[in-house]
């Protein structure tokens, strides 16, 4: 995790759980959403990438969600978890940035490409690691929003299925068929892609 | 176990989260099925697809907007921290115009009574012997003599400090019928005095002769040259309260005035409503 927080961020608060620095930040200490977000803007944002297939959007809907943390620090509950309200928050904000633009996220953005250059030492290795980057890019962005977003909630935020189904609003039984069947789609599609791609 | 059974379980145990003996009943029936080690091993390799995807990296854009948004909210946050201990402050001022005030010109009052009637040396009767009329000049040479002294006095009132002009004008509150230069005298500090809490006094201290005329006009004269909205709003109550429906046409004005301050064009349209 990148960590170079700005002098406002007491270095007190590196000791407290993200529970107790948002309850702080309830509380009217503002400072404290600094260390939150030095701690979880990479992963978040990783996430927003994920789900959006696109890098911009990503960075405004991750800024929207640290924004909407300030404005509706009072609504935070004392028996809160704060990954999953945070996550329940990218949602959110994340349907609000497709319903505003009006459009599916993208499949593949191509920019991403460049990111995903890896150590294989062969050339044809690193572009054949990026072909499938790409591919599962392009199955990702073929699967249902709701689909995509358990899935990556469930892969890659380490968060219990208790947390995913808070966030859904759905119950943990729920939440792991979802999350299951997301799967098997995203199978489904990826194999698709890589024959299509050998034919 | 069965196929159903054992597929509903992959996702246990991918997830690492199934119990020990449950993911081996699991792996026992992988061993001796050949459809489920298919479907196990897809979705296996689709998941550690998944998990190589490399993390995207944010540009600085995202950390340098986050705390521009945060610095902006701790200076609002301060602001309204700011705002409402002007409140309080005008809510302890209000306490003090309207209860602590009269309740200490009370006291005052009450002070110079028992004083007064303990040590006042008893008004000199006429000598006897004088005849009516030249009683009666000497009376009228006494009261314009008292005249005198208490124009001299409010003349002098306006060099005093702002804590004895404060005195002078709660004293006036003793006086159930102040003469009318006591009356223009609160209507001039009224208007020109330099200390808002003694324009607040003297208003207060005109508060019971609301019903002259005089002190209703003099009020309203005084309105337009007023700044303070503190004592603005302070006048247009008294007017409201006296229901002096002359006061109509100046708080319309103060209502369309944009340059003046909002609680006082909401105290005026109040007042309109009032009227």
């Amino acid at each position: 995790m990148v960590n170079s927080a700005p002098d406002a961020v007491d270095s007190a608060t590196d000791t407290l759980s993200d529970h107790e620095l948002m309850l702080a930040v309830r509380d009217g200490e503002l400072d404290a959403l600094g260390e939150l977000f030095e701690r979880h803007h990479g992963p978040l944002y990783g996430f927003l990438v994920k789900l959006t297939g696109q890098r911009t959007a990503a960075e405004d809907i991750a800024q929207t969600v640290f924004q909407r943390m300030l404005k509706y620090r009072h609504t935070y509950r004392d028996d809160g978890s704060f990954t999953a309200w945070m996550y329940h928050l990218g949602r959110r904000c994340a349907a609000d940035h497709f319903r505003k633009n009006n459009a599916a996220p993208a499949a593949t953005d191509p920019s991403q490409l460049q990111d995903h250059a890896d150590d294989t030492p062969h050339a044809g290795d690193r572009a054949a690691t990026r072909d499938d980057h790409a591919l599962l890019h392009s199955a990702l962005g073929r699967l249902d929003r709701d689909d995509r977003e358990v899935l990556l909630l469930s892969r890659f935020q380490e968060l219990s299925f208790a947390e995913i189904a808070a966030i859904l609003e759905c119950s943990v039984g729920a939440a792991k068929v979802r999350a299951h069947r997301a799967l098997r789609e995203l199978r489904d599609t990826y194999f698709q892609l890589q024959k299509e791609k050998l034919t | 176990m069965n196929c159903t059974h054992a597929q509903e379980r992959f996702a246990d145990v991918f997830d690492g989260r199934l119990a020990a003996a449950d993911t081996a009943e699991v792996r026992a029936h992988l061993a001796s099925c050949p459809d489920c080690q298919r479907e196990y091993s897809a979705l296996a390799r689709t998941l550690a697809a998944l998990d190589a995807l490399p993390d995207a990296r944010p540009g600085p854009a995202l950390r340098k907007n986050f705390y521009a948004m945060l610095e902006e909210e701790k200076n609002s946050a301060a602001s309204v921290a700011a705002a409402t201990a002007r409140h309080r402050h005008h809510a302890r001022v209000s306490l003090w115009r309207w209860i602590l005030a009269p309740a200490a010109a009370g006291v005052l009052a009450l002070g110079g009574f028992l004083l007064g009637t303990r040590f006042a040396t008893p008004a000199p009767a006429p000598a006897p012997g004088l005849d009516p009329a030249t009683a009666r000049i000497i009376a009228d040479l006494q009261a314009r003599v008292d005249s005198v002294g208490q124009l001299v006095g409010m003349s002098l009132l306006q060099q005093r400090s702002t804590s004895e002009r404060l005195q002078t004008v709660l004293a006036t509150l003793d006086k159930k019928n102040p003469d009318q230069k006591v009356i223009s005298d609160l209507i001039g500090l009224l208007a020109l005095d330099p200390s808002t809490n003694v324009r607040l006094s003297a208003l207060d201290a005109l508060y019971p002769h609301a019903n002259q005329p005089i002190v209703r006009s003099g009020v309203l004269a005084t309105l337009p040259r007023e700044q303070n909205p503190l004592v603005l709003v302070a006048m247009i109550d008294f007017l409201v309260a006296a229901r002096d429906r002359e006061a109509a046409p100046e708080l319309e004005k103060i209502v369309r005035n944009e340059t003046i301050d909002q609680g006082v064009r909401e105290a005026a349209k109040r007042g309109l409503a009032q009227l």
